[in-house]
């Protein structure tokens, strides 16, 4: 059994505020062939390979050093495995 | 004994017809008319008579629906097996059990 | 000196301060974490890719709960419920805080017992974090809603009534079902199956229509604690992986534990299908485009793919549940809307502008079976009435929800499933409802059902209104919403020159 879809997306969704504006930059910097969907308060952002979110990337975005464990405070869901959360990365795909 | 446990695992069943005394617990269902969302549960004694039974209990609920018509009711089964009404016997007579299930069309 | 990477510092700081007793074999310490077969060989093999310490744990909560407090705060000082899109929204809440709320508390009770009882430091420290977010999850969810308690009806006794109301038995008996399994059944059941498998399907219906209606403390409430949540359901996904992982036998256990919890877990999402379809003035989506997208594209399209690897197959029954997307939202909302005078919320018919938003959304369904209900039930209502069920329900055995689910492949026939255990019957709404009782029936037997409960006399005397006060349910909680007392103080509240 199953869904007639053939990609298999993984994703997180993020609270759509200020605070979270610089990590959606470097998702998009960072990861090729994602899409973003707005919803109120929400951003779903999908991806059909692993997701990679880069310690660096955000923060050149912000402009100020950060920590992955912040990713905590924007974070509200995710679709996948989280492979690796170090300090310089986080890796979201499907194992098998 | 099929639930793993720490221990012995064995408990009475919290509505066994015991509890009930001389009643049971009787379902009814007006098949194909979705009004009413699930078949009604009543408690009836076991020597209450289909007569008593289907004019205190089964038809005023069923007079919920205003197109409801009290002589117009058949098809009756009890369970999946087809009976006549007789309004002098028994639920128990009838082979009514505890938490049966009584259908019928309209 | 340099400082530690998050790998070091995590293994420091839990598993390394773990050690083997030498002086009590460790079944003795641990008591609970063998008798339901599942072999574990090496609990080091445990991970957290999360690797949180109890200082980054503190320093984070504290700053979600910062900010979430102040913006609680404000919408309450701010009369932010004014802004709400109508009072009828607010019947969501408070079929959340009467139904979800006391499963946070229940949650946060039992991840501290597996705090203590499982035999793996690092899966100790994780559901010691998890029972730390559940009590922060009930308190901020409590003190929330506390404002709303002030305005609106319904919610100023929830927790005698999650004890007794009959249709909150539905989330108070799964959370019971899992709490008197064993420490790896309860997470598969709550880590895995509800926490990861359907978690967006009751929080995301929620959180979005909060944010839809104007109810900003709740969708701050939701987005923050979803935060948390991201971290139960990795915990989910890690405890089932490595159950499976750990020893081949594990397989067909875990697997019917799958089974098991996917069909209890879906049939209380049930109640929320019929929330998103019909408690939310401003929709979403329908239940069936949420089922579509977490479930069937990001469960079935991407999780269990990944599960395959390890021989687990997709749940039984889900084929049931898919078939269920086009019109299980109206049986359930059918059944609440005949049974409003019971109940601590409020129903009504759906307006037009619902009526074709409903008709568009389910198209195979809604015209042909639940409409004619509807323009029934107007009818009735032109005659001066309102349609409510005069008669007790037939409650499933397992699920405990009334039996207004229907045949597989015909919604138009009510589904009677039955079987006999030691001379007593036993019904239930579906076939996955009977193999979960067929497989476990000492368990079962034992359920407080609402209505048998009514029948022996033991919820307050033998009339509605005696139930009703052994319930909780006082004047205004119930009944229509047309004829509420939340209604009266809306319009009161919003008429030209008013407040």
């Amino acid at each position: 059994m199953s869904a007639p879809t053939t990609v298999r997306w993984v994703g997180v969704d993020l609270q759509e505020t200020d605070a979270t504006r610089a990590i959606v930059e470097a998702i998009e910097t960072d990861n090729a062939d994602i899409t973003i969907k707005h919803f109120p308060g929400m951003i779903k952002i999908q991806s059909p390979g692993p997701l990679h979110i880069n310690r660096s990337t955000v923060e050149e975005k912000y402009g100020r050093p950060w920590e992955t464990h912040e990713f905590q405070l924007a974070i509200i869901s995710y679709a996948g495995n989280i492979a690796n959360w170090d300090d310089d990365e986080i890796v979201i795909k499907w194992e098998h | 004994m099929t639930v793993k446990a720490l221990g012995p695992y064995n408990f009475p069943p919290a509505d066994r017809q015991e509890l009930f005394g001389d009643d049971m617990l009787v379902h009814v269902n007006w098949d194909g008319n979705l009004l009413f969302c699930a078949a009604a549960c009543f408690r009836a004694p076991k020597a209450m008579t289909w007569g008593d039974f289907k004019a205190q209990m089964v038809d005023p609920w069923a007079a919920g629906d205003p197109d409801y018509d009290p002589s117009r009711t058949k098809d009756w089964r009890l369970g999946d097996v087809p009976f006549e009404p007789d309004p002098n016997k028994t639920l128990a007579e009838m082979g009514v059990r505890h938490k049966a299930v009584i259908k019928f069309r309209d | 000196m340099t400082k530690l990477s998050m790998k070091e510092r995590y293994h420091l700081l839990t598993r390394d301060l773990d050690w083997t007793p030498t002086y009590v074999a460790p079944e003795e310490v641990y008591p609970h974490s063998r008798y339901e077969g599942i072999k574990i060989h090496d609990w080091g093999a445990w991970e957290d890719p999360f690797r949180l310490t109890v200082d980054a744990y503190c320093k984070y909560q504290a700053e979600k709960d910062k900010k979430l407090y102040a913006v609680i705060d404000s919408f309450a000082q701010g009369q932010g419920h004014l802004g709400l899109s109508d009072a009828s929204y607010v019947n969501a809440v408070k079929l959340f805080i009467q139904g979800v709320s006391p499963l946070e508390y229940q949650a946060h009770r039992h991840f501290g017992y597996l705090a203590r009882h499982l035999d793996g430091a690092g899966a100790r420290f994780a559901s010691l974090c998890q029972s730390l977010d559940e009590i922060r999850h009930a308190q901020t969810q409590i003190h929330t809603i506390s404002n709303y308690n002030k305005h609106y009806a319904g919610m100023h006794d929830w927790q005698k009534m999650h004890q007794r109301v009959w249709y909150l038995s539905v989330p108070k008996s799964y959370f019971d079902d899992a709490l008197s399994a064993g420490p790896f059944e309860f997470m598969t059941a709550i880590s895995f199956s509800f926490e990861y498998l359907l978690t967006n399907l009751l929080f995301v219906p929620f959180m979005s229509g909060a944010s839809f209606n104007g109810d900003l403390a709740t969708m701050t409430f939701g987005f923050s604690a979803q935060s948390d949540e991201s971290r139960h359901m990795t915990l989910g996904l890690e405890v089932i992986k490595f159950m499976l992982e750990q020893d081949e036998g594990n397989v067909p256990i875990v697997q019917d534990w799958i089974d098991k919890w996917f069909w209890r877990g879906y049939r209380l999402t049930t109640l929320v299908a019929a929330m998103m379809d019909y408690f939310l003035p401003k929709k979403v989506m329908s239940w069936k485009e949420a089922f579509e997208l977490y479930f069937e594209e990001q469960m079935l399209g991407g999780l269990f793919p990944d599960l395959a690897y390890y021989g687990i197959n997709p749940p039984r029954h889900v084929a049931q549940a898919q078939a269920e997307k086009e019109y299980v939202s109206h049986q359930v909302y059918w059944i609440l809307y005949q049974y409003t005078h019971a109940a601590a919320f409020n129903t009504t018919i759906p307006s037009d502008e619902a009526m074709a938003w409903l008709t568009e959304s389910y198209p195979t369904t809604f015209d042909r079976y639940y409409k004619p209900l509807w323009d029934k039930a107007k009818a009735i209502e032109a005659g001066g009435g309102r349609f409510y069920n005069m008669a007790l329900p037939q409650l499933c055995q397992v699920c405990q929800i009334p039996m207004g689910f229907t045949e597989p492949g015909d919604p138009g026939q009510i589904c009677f499933r039955q079987s006999e255990y030691e001379g007593e019957l036993y019904n239930f709404c579906s076939d996955g409802c009977q193999w979960i009782f067929d497989r476990e029936p000492e368990k079962y037997v034992q359920a407080w059902l609402p209505v048998h409960q009514i029948y022996q006399g033991n919820c307050g005397g033998a009339t509605i209104p005696d139930v009703l006060a052994w319930y909780g349910i006082a004047e205004g909680d119930n009944l229509d919403y047309a004829v509420s007392t939340d209604k009266t103080s809306w319009d009161e509240w919003h008429a030209k020159g008013g407040n």
